[in-house]
């Protein structure tokens, strides 16, 4: 604990650190479990008021990652950074963790488990009660609040621990898979959640395998494998500097005429429609030509990659 | 990050504890656990105590002894001698000359349950005394014993008769001495043997007791907040050192709570009840057990919960952790072992060790200065080692502890748990 803690100049800081300094700062932060690395040399920033999303295959390094954010761990090297400061016990007051081992205490109520919780954050127990009032009312949560835990499905025991992670009212929210195992409409109401938390100027990091959440929520994104980075920036400039080569086509014909062509990468044909990768340098165009003359071509669009595609692409190249 | 926030613990701790003892288990133990040791301790010791007293047993129904002789005299003096004493328990009957035919027929009578035992003393028994005693009732070891006096003081009085002495000289030349023992340094204690026996053992029970239930309490305890997974949640809001106090203090206050409802209850008791109060008093209970045992409880329970939830931290399950539990029980059990010959020489030096000994020091220097007042350094050295060995145990299972919780699956070799102690 730095002796600094309640320096005067750091006790205004708050407020004006939100509005600027980044939630999150790792600086080539290295772990190792038994000798083997476990995070390698990964920095990232979290600005504020904004979905970051830390994707990567499973053993990638990701709980790893967060568990050194959120002081659960120590880095064996390197900076963690909260709201500015070297990461300490006090700062973890303004964190939300969801993590993706999660729990609750099954023998008590849903009532008495968040107000512990609650308590745990720094929050007064009426403090907490009204909090968990709200929250299981928003999340139609509110008949469930005397009944225990054990009492619960899954899905209603996560939407619990959701609310947990936002009960003390965080400024940076870390949530660990907060979808895995959820509904469509829950997992629906909890993007709701979380785009409304942005609004409100909270940084979140959502880590997750799962692509298509993280395309249609993350504002940036860091993509580890193997403790490293492989790639981070903003998504719409990942995207962009991945290249436009997919292609969509609807058609009606005999699609072989497309199998083997020279301008194709890789090609997905489902009979009546073809996904498909162009190879680098090749021309759409080209091939809108070449497939005009085989085929009658009802749609012909060219993507940006999907995630899911970029994130193959470079995990596969590492393997 | 090393930050240790007292609010934190007592918030963990105060969750412990209402969860605990509002447990159905917590309300039975507290009630079924007197009962158990009612009737482990309390009504042997009376029965105990009661037969040697000869006021228990109803005395319409005493245990029938056959006295077989062929010297006569010799059986009617032991006989007297068994059946001496006022509302005596035993009735003795003499046959004289003994013969094989007399002894098929006392067999006879024992098969039917006529008599309880017979002596048999013919001519080598006499000669050698070497006496045999056939019984139905081979556990009453107070027969026995008394039988045994009645027969030496049989033959020392024949002998003394033969020598010319008068049956009022040899009635008082061997009339037993009444031997009672006052603790030292304290004139009003009267330590008789029996009442000593029961405050060391029922104090010593609950001792044991608790130590063991309420240090296996703190293991599941860490275990179930692994195996439910919300350590990490945890993990966020508290540190890990914060997290084992506020456990290890919530789990004792439930012990404490416990054992303070058994002694309010005793003392309620014997403010409304002269039976319990006499009880009370024969068991010698003053303040400074009360304390000492408090001391000595609550220094026993801090480093066996600390060494217990550090194995919580290191293993998934209960089965996992059943056989590394026992190496940590084994003092417990060891000093249990001891509690018998410290009571009886409690200034050996192998009593002194062990009382010395930190594992053992909580039950058996608390036993020591309830039977007898062992050197004020010992005492001071007990605790003080005793203190030592809590903040090691603490430090240790500390680190073991914040790695440990976060574990899950393969249960830890001996080299990473010593890489989790220097790098945690």
């Amino acid at each position: 604990m730095e002796r600094t803690r309640d320096a005067p100049s750091n006790l205004g800081c708050e407020s004006r650190c939100d509005a600027v300094t980044p939630a999150v700062e790792l600086l080539e932060v290295r772990k190792s479990y038994g000798g083997v690395p476990a995070v390698d040399g990964l920095s990232f920033q979290i600005p504020p008021a904004r979905i970051f999303g830390l994707l990567g295959p499973n053993g990638a390094g990701k709980t790893s990652t967060i568990r050194m954010m959120i002081g659960i761990t120590s880095p064996d090297s390197g900076l963690v950074r909260l709201f500015g400061e070297p990461l300490r016990r006090r700062a973890l007051r303004r964190v939300g963790y969801l993590p993706e081992e999660r729990g609750l205490y099954r023998r008590m109520t849903v009532g008495a488990n968040l107000v512990f919780l609650g308590s745990l954050a720094g929050l007064s127990v009426a403090t907490s009660r009204q909090r968990i009032d709200a929250w299981t009312r928003r999340l139609g949560a509110a008949d469930w609040v005397d009944r225990r835990v054990e009492e619960l499905s899954k899905g209603m025991q996560q939407k619990i621990q959701f609310i947990a992670a936002l009960l003390h009212d965080p400024d940076l929210i870390v949530m660990d898979e907060p979808f895995a195992g959820l509904d469509p409409v829950n997992t629906m109401q909890l993007k709701d959640v979380l785009v409304g938390l942005r609004a409100a100027g909270k940084s979140i990091l959502f880590s997750t395998h799962r692509m298509d959440q993280v395309e249609k929520l993350c504002d940036s994104i860091c993509l580890v494998n193997r403790g490293k980075a492989v790639l981070q920036g903003s998504l719409s400039e990942i995207k962009n500097s991945n290249g436009r080569r997919f292609v969509q086509i609807d058609y009606e014909g005999d699609g072989a005429c497309l199998a083997g062509h020279p301008l194709i990468d890789s090609l997905n044909d489902y009979g009546n429609h073809a996904e498909l990768r162009l190879k680098p340098g090749a021309d759409a165009q080209e091939l809108l030509q070449t497939a005009m003359r085989g085929l009658r071509v009802i749609r012909f669009q060219v993507m940006d990659p999907s995630l899911e595609q970029i994130f193959i692409e470079r995990v596969g190249e590492q393997a | 990050m090393s930050e240790f926030s007292i609010h934190k613990v007592w918030i963990v701790a105060k969750r412990e504890y209402l969860e605990r003892v509002r447990t159905r288990s917590f309300v039975l133990s507290t009630f079924a656990t007197p009962l158990l040791m009612g009737t482990f301790l309390i009504v042997p010791t009376m029965i105990t105590a009661s037969t040697a007293r000869n006021i228990m047993l109803d005395s319409s129904r005493p245990a029938r002894v056959v006295i077989a002789s062929d010297n006569r005299a010799l059986a009617e003096l032991a006989r007297g001698e068994l059946t001496r004493q006022r509302g005596t328990p035993y009735a003795a009957s003499v046959l004289s000359p003994t013969s094989p035919a007399a002894r098929e027929q006392l067999d006879s009578r024992l098969d039917a349950s006529g008599i309880e035992g017979y002596v048999w003393l013919d001519g080598p028994a006499l000669a050698s005394r070497k006496v045999v005693f056939t019984t139905r009732r081979m556990g009453d070891f107070v027969l026995q014993r008394r039988l045994g006096a009645a027969l030496s003081y049989a033959f020392a009085a024949q002998r003394m008769v033969n020598q010319g002495g008068s049956p009022g000289e040899v009635a008082a030349t061997l009339q037993p001495v009444d031997l009672t023992a006052l603790a030292a340094g304290n004139s009003s204690a009267v330590f008789n043997e029996l009442r000593g026996a029961a405050v060391v053992f029922i104090f010593l029970f609950v001792m044991v007791f608790s130590l063991l239930s309420y240090g296996v309490m703190v293991m599941r305890s860490v275990m179930e907040e692994k195996s439910s997974r919300i350590t990490e949640v945890l993990m966020c809001a508290a540190s890990a050192q914060e997290l084992m106090a506020g456990k290890i203090l919530g789990t004792g206050s439930v012990g404490l709570t416990q054992i303070g409802l058994w002694l309010a209850v005793a003392a309620l008791g014997a403010s409304r009840s002269l039976y319990l109060r006499t009880a009370m008093t024969a068991l010698d209970v003053g303040p400074s057990l009360i304390v000492y045992f408090v001391v000595f409880y609550t220094l026993g329970y801090l480093l066996y919960s600390a060494v217990f939830a550090g194995v919580g931290a290191i293993f998934n399950s209960i089965d996992e952790a059943q056989q590394w539990n026992f190496v940590v029980i084994l003092p417990l059990i060891a000093a249990a072992a001891m509690i018998l010959p410290v009571a009886t020489s409690s200034d050996s030096p192998i009593s002194v060790a062990a009382s010395l000994f930190p594992f053992s020091a909580p039950i058996l220097m608390f036993e020591r200065l309830a039977v007898h007042d062992p050197p004020p350094w010992q005492l001071a050295a007990s605790l003080l080692l005793l203190l030592a060995t809590i903040g090691a145990a603490m430090f240790i299972s500390a680190r073991i502890y914040r790695t440990g919780i976060l574990m899950y699956g393969k249960r830890p070799t001996i080299r990473e748990l010593s890489r989790w102690l220097r790098h945690a």
